[in-house]
Order: structure tokens, then C-alpha cells, then sequence
């Protein structure tokens, strides 16, 4: 459930809209948000808030890669292996992941902590390789530099 | 006017409609597949793609405006090009079994490859892989064929307004899907079924059983459910139906059904119909012949006649019979038993309602179109959910709320949760004191119009009792929605008569549609509510709606039918009834009526069946009435046997015969033969022939044929002229002081996909909707710590039962619902009845109910 200022949110969102499925994908956002991921239940309660039918925010949610429709870890990690990354090392990044974090691509390590997601080209290629952690952005990054990032995410 | 060139035809359009539409008109064909005539322009599938001159690229016919010189080609080697790609693409994914899939033959996906290959795919990689879904009772889903067109989808939304489907997913992982199928909110209209261009949603009633080139006939015809009265069509093979679908366009439902309509249809097959006539002998129901059987009723009514007198006869006709069943009943009941003593189960709603309403307003007042629902500025919805009782009315109404229409509820209205845009609640019972208030509002606001003497009396006198004014926001709220709006419907359901002041909120409702110079609709639940008394089944009405009080109108009727109808007005349902329990009725005669169990107090109307001499019952099932029965005489059913129906608009329309049946005879032919045998004799040939007789006698059917009615539109009055009602003085309110103290109260619940005797024989129905359940609102659930899934047990002062809780949020008031629909399952015996002495209907009583978790 949302508390009351979530809610105070949503109405100020939807306030800003003559109809109100304009105001879901702000509201799925806030959603994930406030529960980590959307499960069943959370796009059942954003579409009672909002009063729209729950297969309509199930059909708009599923469209968009960034919402989550399986639990994810504390912290989201989204690297990018596209060109530019890739050639600066970015799949040797992964694999660092993977071995130091037991963090396989598209999904959450073993003690919940981190999930990672491989992204395309998140338009830093001038300083590539670069990742998000939740909405932080991070770039020149090296091995090193990932460990030393990651600590700060507990 | 437009002029555009379309494959070298010139082509005029009066008004701007897309190229797709002006080529359709010319006879020219482009392809389509996400295009759908029941949905707006999507341009999806780019399949109706054209060539237009000095426009660059190719453009999608489907949602291209015509313009004046258009220059357009359909066919080009480039465009067949795209086409062949277009479908390659589609191909890549889907299973490519159609010899094992349903649609096969009707596919539109098979037939666009036919026309526009490929022949091959150039495509390697492995397909994806979906599992086809049975979860649902009722449809099978192969999103593996699914094409993504969307069709299903916009109409589940945009149409039907249920939203229970969207597509899930991005790209080549996109497919159909309810929310989950734990929260299903399927309205199972099956409209989605009607849309879908390929074998992705396929119909559990039938999958497997026969392919699409395999049917030896279609037939089109009526729906029997309810007062809508939609067209459909009746496919057989081997003299049985094996599907009922909608074509799209035609009827009034413009191709749209409902789930009774569309998955109701299989009771007809039923084992339990009743195929030879029986007749009570040592106290037992024994298979017996038609010769005996009638000759039997034929004695025993005569007897009954000249022992006790006609008047000792009743007779209750049946709304889910045609009219020319109706009109023979009537007859005979008149002059061959000699009794005006006829009505029926409408009395205890649309009758009723439709009487006062004329009385008040002039013959004809409920006589509106439902198309015209659509374009209303406001439309008030009272004493039920339109979108469960009628439930294609109920779609004109989520369509004025598309187009804009405030639609304003008073009390609990389900389908129109998420489509209303006002809503009062009143305290269980005070409906009527809200009505008043708001009349009153509207009075001293608008004042009266002067234009109907009788009711600007009534309404000055009721509105300037200090009384009824009200303190209410929600009252006043309202008033001004209603005098802003310049072409209100008002939509009535029967439950807010069903009290014994209930005319109190009907003069109420009077006075709203008279001082807004509204429109009304009356709700009606069966499928021949108006027919029955536009054929003169009422104690006081002859065919037409012809006054029985009036001489003239009598000796009119007595000439052209040559015989003599008594003079004295006859009784009303209730009345028949109570007369029956103290003896002064002898024998009752009643056509496709379950009184036992669609009566409230059971007891008392079984022991006032018991008590009779003599009781005829027709009918297609041993119904709970029919067991009390001396003779029971099978009747046919629906697609057995042909006649016409005027539904709640009065547009008069004619079901089909589609099969064959061995057993039953139809209702008119019946009656008619024990006429005879009493020695009233009626001969007619057919139905036809009887309907000849109608158009002949009845004022309102003047000159009406079987070749009128089905092109369509024979909208009441066909020909004749209606009859305004002289309304000297509005019948005097009874009042009626009652205080309720307890918190909870029984209804009776009026669902989506059940109606009673037919539906509960109607497998897929009772696969959607198995058994009831006890509905309450959220408050009261929280109230009472009830939760969905509880097991409860209820009280009344005239007894018990247990049931499941559903909790259901568009309860709003204290009022727990139980469905009355189910074999040995009712609700209605738990309740009393007290007649209102002004409509006659029963007002219900005991309804004050006590629930105890167990
Ligand atoms: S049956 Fe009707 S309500 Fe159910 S998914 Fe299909 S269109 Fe929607
Ligand atoms: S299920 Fe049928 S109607 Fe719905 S999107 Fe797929 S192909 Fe179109
Ligand atoms: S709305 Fe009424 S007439 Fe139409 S399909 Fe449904 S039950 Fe039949
Ligand atoms: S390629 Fe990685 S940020 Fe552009
Ligand atoms: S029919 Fe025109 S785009 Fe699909």
C-alpha cells in the first residue's frame, strides 16, 4: 500500500492530466519505486488508484523494459556492452561480475544485494564503458573502479 | 462532395469516409487484417496498403481519409510485394497447423497467404513457443496464432468497455492476455471470439467438433434471454445447433451479443426437456398422449367453467413466449373459459411499471430506441445494472459515457463502475424519499411544464409538502447535472418497484421524466415483456393495448373474434394468486411460467397452487410448477419453432425456426386445440396465419406481416395509431410508515449470465457462473470480518441457508445479493411479499437478514 504522501503524489500527478491513463506510467514508476519491482498485486493496487482496468496497466507496464516484472535486488546495476563499451571492455566488466558477485546477466545475486541488466548504448560513449546503479550514473569504468563503485551499495 | 479515382473507377462520396470504406462501396475489395467494421481505424497490420498519386510512400487504405481527386490503385506488383512480406513476417512465428486448427476455412490469415503467398519462409530460427491456455472454462487461447492485431483487444475495451485482455509484452514476444487468470474480469461476451481474424481465441463449446464448411445451415434469429431481442445466428448440422454467432450489422445489436445470448444456447438440447405430456394419475406425474392429455384439460376446464363459472379461471401468459402464443392464450382464456383473470410474471415488474407509466404519461412513453441511449447528454440509471438485466442496452450506455454523457447511478450498478460519472447511494428503502427530493429540487428550480394537467397537480402537491425537501448535497448535485443537460434517458430497473409503496418512487420517476422531458426505458428481463401485453395478456387490456373498460373497444374485439368477452375486468398475478389459496379460483392455466420458484414467499404460493382443483402447465422443463401440475404439456423452445417478439423498444422481430424436434408442439397450437375441444374453435395453419388474425384485430400491429418484420424496423406502433391514455387524476400514494433497524438486507441478485429456468440448463453458463455465492459490500464485509471465501449462514424471519461470500465493491449500501437462478437454490422463498395496492406488483418483505460466519 501507498502511504499518504505517495498518494498525495499520484493526485498531483493525475491532477495535471485530463485523463487519467495519463497519469500510469508515473504512477508504475512511482510504484516500482516504492516496491522494488511490479508484482501482480502492486499493478492491481496502481490501477485502483488510478481506476483503470488492471489488464490495461498489466498491457502498458509489460510494454517497457524498465519496469520489473520479477523481484530484483537491493540495487539495480545496468551496464552497457554496446560498441563503444564493448570495445573499451565492457564484456570483461561482465565477467567480472559474474565471477567476483556470482551476478549472471539479467539476473540477482545470490544474496539479493545486486541485479544486473545489460543495457544498450546509454549514450555516454565519449566515456565508455559506463553503467547506472539505480539512477546513478557511472563512467571510465575499470575493474577496480566497479569494486570500489559497488561498495558504496550495501 | 468528394470525387476520387479508385483502380480507374470514378467513385462519389457524400460525406468523407477512408478509402478502405469508399472502395468497399464501389465493390472494389483491398485486404485488411487488423481493420474491423465494429472497431474504429487501427492501421496495425499495414495489409491495406495502396498506392495513392503525388503521395510519397504507400499508405494504409484503413485509415486514409478519401480526398477530392484521390487518384488510388489497390493491386500493383509493388504492392503485392509488401503484402507477400508483410505476411512472411507474420508467418514467422505462427504454427503453420491449421489443418488441426478450428478457424481453418474461415481464417482470414489462411485466406490472405492463399491470395498473396509466400509459399515458403526464409526464416531459420526456431518459432517461439507459447502453450495453448485452458485455464478458462470457455475460451481456449493459442497465442501461438496469435497476429497481434489487436482486434480483440479494442474491442474488449472499446466496445464491450470490460478492459479484461490487453496485449502483453514488446515485439515478436507481444501476445493476448487477461490481467492473470486468477482476475479474469470477463464480461464473457465473446465479442473478442467475433473479432479475432485467426484461431487464437476459440470457443470451448464447440472446439473440435465440426469445421466451418461442415454446416448445413444458418439461420437467422432471435436471442430468447431478454427484452433486447439481438439477432443472431443459429448454425446447425445434423438438425442441432452447433454454434450461435453474430453477424456483424445485423439487428439492433449491430453483431453484438452477450454471454447468454452467444454461450446460453445448449439447454435446448438439455436431457431434461420434456418430451411427452403428463398427466397426474394416484397422485403421480405419468407419461401420457397428446389426445389424452388434452382431452383431459379440455373436460376439466369445461367442468370447472360451468360448475363454478369462468371467473373461477385464471390464466398466466408468458413473456418468454411470442406474441402469437400470447395472442391465442388471451383468447382463449377470454372467450373459451370465459375469464378476464389473465397476466403474468411482468407483473411483478415491467407490467406493472409500463401501466403506471401510461397511465400517467400516455400509451406509448416507454417506447424509445436504445440507439438513441448513445447520443444522450445524461442518462440516469435506477433500480438495477443495466449492464447485467439488458446487458447490450447496457453497452449504448458505456458508449454515451465514451462520447462524454454523464451517467448518473442511484443506488448499486456494477457494469457501470468504471463508467459512471454520479452516484447517489440512498439508505436501503429511502429510494423513493430520494427521488421525491430530487423532484422537488427540479419543481422549485424549474416549475411545472402545464402540459399534463393531472401530473403538475401531483407533482405541486407532493413537492410543496415541506417533507420532502432535502438537506442533501448529493440531491442538489444532481439537479443541476440534470437541468444542464439538454437530452436526458432515464434507465429503470424493476427493483425500485418491487416495495409496496413502490409507485411512490414510480410517480417520483413520472414527475423527473416529465418536468426534463426525458426519455425512459424500462429495464425488462424477459424476452416478450411488451408483446405480452401488447397481445392483451392483462386483466384489463385486450390486444392493443385496447382499454377492456371500454364498450366500444369490447363489442370491436367480440365481432371480429365472434364470441363474447366477459365484461368485467379480471385479476392481476398477485390477486390470481391469493384468490387461488382461498379457493375462489379453481383451475389455473399457465404457459412457460415457474410462479413456485419466481414468486417471493414460496410456501404461500405452493400452498395456493395446491389448493387449486385443476392446474395446467406448459412448459419445456418439469420446472418447480410444473410438479404441482394435473397436466404438464411440452411446449417447444427456441429455434424449434417460429413467432415474433416485441422487445423493451417495441420493435416487433421475428425468431426462427432453425431444427426439428419429435417431441412438443408449439405453445399457440396448443391451446388452440383444447379451445376447440371446449368449443371455442380455432383453426390456424401456422404462425403466420395467427399473426394474420393480429395485424387484422390489433390496432397497434395494423396490417404487420412475417415479410414486414424481417426487413427490420417494424418499430411499434406498425401502421395503427397508439392510444393516449385519458389521465383524469395520478393514483393516490399510499403511505406507508416502516421503520428498518437492521443492517443488513437481502436482494435479489440479478447477474450477467444467468436468468432462470433456461440458463441453469445451459452448460457454459453454469461453467462461468456455478453456483451462487452471497454478495457483499465492502463495508459490510469489514463490518461482519468477511472475507471472500467465508462460509455464512443467513437469516430471515422465514428461514436459512448457507452460502460462500464474494465480496464485491460495487455494493455500496447494506444490501447482501443472492441470485434466484439456480435449481433448488433460490432466495426468494426466504423473503414475503406485501402487493402494492396502486401497481400490483409485490412489494418484497422480510428481507431484514442476520449472517453468522460458520
Ligand atoms: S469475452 Fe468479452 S469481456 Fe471477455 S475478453 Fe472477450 S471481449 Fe472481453
Ligand atoms: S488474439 Fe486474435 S484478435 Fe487478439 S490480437 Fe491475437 S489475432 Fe488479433
Ligand atoms: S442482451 Fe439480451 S437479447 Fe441480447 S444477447 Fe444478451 S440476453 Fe440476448
Ligand atoms: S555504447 Fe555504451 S554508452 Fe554508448
Ligand atoms: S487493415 Fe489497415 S492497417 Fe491493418
Amino acid at each position: 500500500m501507498f502511504n499518504d504522501s505517495v498518494l498525495n503524489e499520484i493526485e498531483g500527478i493525475k491532477a495535471k492530466y485530463p485523463d487519467r491513463r495519463s497519469a500510469l506510467l508515473p504512477s508504475l514508476y512511482i510504484a516500482q519505486r516504492e516496491f522494488g519491482w511490479l508484482s501482480h498485486e502492486a499493478m492491481q493496487y496502481v490501477a485502483k488508484t488510478l481506476n483503470l482496468p488492471e489488464a490495461e496497466v498489466r498491457g502498458t507496464s509489460s510494454f517497457y523494459a524498465m519496469f520489473k516484472h520479477q523481484p530484483i535486488g537491493r540495487h539495480l546495476i545496468q551496464l552497457c556492452t554496446n560498441v563503444s563499451c564493448m570495445i573499451l571492455g565492457a564484456e570483461r566488466l561482465a565477467d567480472m561480475l559474474v565471477q567476483k558477485y556470482g551476478l549472471q546477466p539479467n539476473s540477482t545475486s545470490p544474496d539479493g544485494r545486486f541485479s544486473l541488466v545489460i543495457m544498450e548504448c546509454i549514450g555516454a560513449c565519449g566515456t565508455a564503458p559506463a553503467m547506472l546503479v539505480n539512477t546513478d550514473f557511472h563512467d571510465n569504468l575499470t575493474e577496480k573502479r566497479i569494486e570500489e563503485i559497488l561498495e558504496g551499495y550495501k | 462532395m468528394i470525387t476520387l479515382t479508385i483502380n480507374e473507377k470514378d467513385i462519389t462520396l457524400e460525406k468523407p469516409v477512408t478509402v478502405l470504406e469508399a472502395a468497399r462501396k464501389a465493390g472494389i475489395k483491398i485486404p485488411t487484417l487488423c481493420h474491423h467494421e465494429a472497431l474504429k481505424p487501427f492501421g496495425g497490420c499495414r495489409l491495406c496498403i495502396v498506392e495513392v498519386e503525388r503521395m510519397p510512400r504507400l499508405q494504409t487504405a484503413c485509415t486514409l481519409l478519401a480526398a477530392d481527386g484521390m487518384v488510388v490503385k489497390t493491386e500493383s506488383d509493388t504492392i503485392s510485394k509488401v503484402r507477400r512480406g508483410i505476411l512472411e513476417f507474420l508467418l514467422i512465428n505462427h504454427p503453420l497447423d491449421c489443418p488441426y486448427c478450428d478457424k481453418a476455412g474461415e481464417c482470414e490469415l489462411q485466406d490472405l497467404v492463399n491470395k498473396y503467398g509466400p509459399t515458403t519462409g526464409r526464416f531459420k530460427e526456431e518459432k517461439r513457443k507459447v502453450p495453448e491456455s485452458h485455464k478458462d472454462q470457455i475460451f481456449t487461447r493459442n497465442m501461438e496464432r496469435c497476429v497481434v492485431c489487436t482486434r480483440c483487444v479494442r474491442m474488449c475495451s472499446d466496445v464491450q468497455g470490460a478492459s479484461a485482455i490487453s496485449i502483453i509484452g514488446r515485439g515478436s514476444h507481444s501476445k493476448m492476455e487477461p490481467f492473470s487468470t486468477e482476475s479474469f474480469k470477463c464480461e464473457y461476451c465473446g465479442n473478442c471470439l467475433t473479432v479475432c481474424p485467426v484461431g487464437a481465441i476459440l470457443s470451448r463449446l464447440y472446439i473440435h467438433s465440426f469445421r466451418p464448411w461442415q454446416i448445413d445451415k444458418e439461420v437467422e434469429t432471435l436471442c430468447s434471454y431478454c427484452g433486447v431481442g439481438c439477432s443472431l445466428v443459429a448454425q446447425v448440422r445434423d438438425d442441432s445447433i452447433k454454434r450461435v454467432i453474430p453477424k456483424i450489422g445485423l439487428g439492433l445489436n449491430k453483431g453484438l451479443l452477450c454471454s447468454r445470448g452467444r454461450f446460453g444456447y445448449e439447454y435446448i438440447n438439455s436431457a431434461e426437456r420434456l418430451k411427452m405430456p403428463l398427466v397426474r394419475k394416484n397422485g403421480e406425474l405419468k407419461e401420457s398422449t397428446w389426445s389424452e392429455a388434452l382431452s383431459i384439460v379440455a373436460e376439466k376446464m369445461l367442468e370447472i367453467k360451468n360448475t363454478h363459472g369462468g371467473p373461477a379461471i385464471a390464466g398466466l401468459a408468458s413473456p418468454r413466449c411470442s406474441n402469437e402464443d400470447n395472442y391465442v392464450f388471451q383468447k382463449f382464456m377470454r372467450l373459451a373459459c370465459g375469464t378476464n383473470n389473465i397476466d403474468s410474471i411482468s407483473r411483478t415488474g415491467f407490467a406493472a411499471a409500463q401501466k403506471y407509466f401510461e397511465d400517467l404519461l400516455g400509451q406509448g412513453i416507454t417506447a424509445n430506441i436504445i440507439e438513441g441511449l448513445r447520443n444522450s447528454e445524461t442518462i440516469l440509471v435506477l433500480g438495477g445494472d443495466p449492464s447485467a438485466i439488458n446487458p447490450v442496452l447496457g453497452l449504448a450506455i458505456r458508449e454515451a459515457a465514451r462520447r462524454g454523457a454523464k451517467i448518473t447511478v442511484l443506488g448499486n450498478a456494477k457494469g457501470l463502475e468504471r463508467f459512471k460519472t454520479f452516484q447517489v447511494v440512498p439508505s436501503v428503502f429511502k429510494e423513493a424519499d430520494v427521488l421525491e427530493a430530487l423532484l422537488t429540487e427540479i419543481y422549485n428550480t424549474r416549475g411545472l411544464r402545464n402540459e399534463n394537467p393531472a401530473l403538475d397537480r401531483g407533482i405541486r402537491t407532493l413537492c410543496e409538502k415541506a417533507a420532502a425537501k432535502s438537506d442533501m448535497q448529493e440531491v442538489r448535485d444532481l439537479r443541476n447535472i440534470l437541468l444542464g443537460s439538454a437530452s436526458t434517458a432515464v434507465v429503470l430497473g424493476m427493483d425500485l418497484l418491487q416495495r409496496s409503496d413502490g409507485h411512490k418512487a414510480l410517480f417520483a420517476v413520472a414527475g423527473l421524466i416529465y418536468l426534463l422531458e426525458a426519455r425512459l426505458y424500462l429495464l425488462s428481463e424477459k424476452p416478450n415483456e411488451q408483446g405480452v401485453i401488447d397481445t392483451g395478456c392483462a386483466p384489463d387490456l385486450l390486444p392493443g393495448g385496447r382499454p377492456l373498460g371500454i364498450h366500444e373497444f369490447r363489442r370491436k374485439f367480440e365481432a371480429a373474434w365472434d364470441g363474447v368477452i366477459p365484461e368485467k375486468e379480471g385479476l392481476t398475478l398477485l390477486e390470481i394468486i391469493n384468490d387461488a389459496s382461498e379457493k375462489r379460483i379453481k383451475a389455473l392455466y399457465i404457459m412457460g411460467e415457474n410462479p413456485v420458484f419466481n414468486l417471493p414467499d414460496k410456501p404461500f404460493v405452493r400452498g395456493a397452487l395446491k389448493s387449486l382443483d385443476f392446474i395446467v402447465v406448459q412448459d419445456i422443463f418439469l420446472t418447480e410448477t410444473a410438479e404441482l401440475a394435473d397436466v404438464v404439456l411440452p411446449a417447444l423452445g427456441w429455434t424449434e419453432r417460429t413467432g415474433t417478439y416485441t422487445n423493451l423498444e417495441r420493435r416487433i422481430q421475428l425468431q426462427h425456426k432453425a431444427v426439428e424436434t419429435p417431441s412438443g408442439m408449439e405453445d399457440w397450437k396448443i391451446i388452440s386445440e383444447i379451445s376447440s375441444k371446449m368449443g371455442y374453435r380455432m383453426n390456424y395453419s401456422d404462425s403466420k396465419d395467427v399473426m394474420a388474425e393480429i395485424a387484422e384485430v390489433s390496432p397497434l400491429y395494423r396490417d404487420l406481416t412475417y415479410q414486414e418484420i424481417s426487413k427490420g424496423n417494424c418499430l411499434w406502433p406498425y401502421n395503427g395509431e397508439p392510444l393516449r391514455g385519458e389521465i383524469s387524476e395520478a393514483p393516490a400514494a399510499v403511505n406507508i410508515t416502516k421503520e428498518y433497524k437492521d443492517d443488513f438486507y437481502l436482494a435479489v441478485e440479478k447477474p450477467l449470465f444467468h436468468s432462470g429456468t433456461l440458463s441453469r440448463r445451459a452448460p457454459a453458463l453454469l461453467k462461468i457462473y456455478p453456483e451462487p455465492a452471497l454478495k457483499v459490500g465492502m463495508e459490510t464485509a469489514k463490518k461482519l470480518e468477511l472475507k471472500d471465501g467465508d462460509r455464512v449462514q443467513f437469516f430471515t424471519q422465514y428461514g436459512s441457508k448457507e452460502a460462500f461470500v464474494s465480496t464485491d465493491e460495487s455494493i455500496k449500501d447494506n444490501r447482501v445479493y443472492y441470485s434466484n437462478n439456480f435449481k433448488n437454490n433460490g432466495v426468494l422463498h426466504l423473503m414475503s411479499f406485501n402487493m402494492d395496492n396502486v401497481t400490483k406488483a409485490p412489494g418484497l418483505e422480510g428481507c431484514e437478514v442476520r449472517i453468522k460466519k460458520i
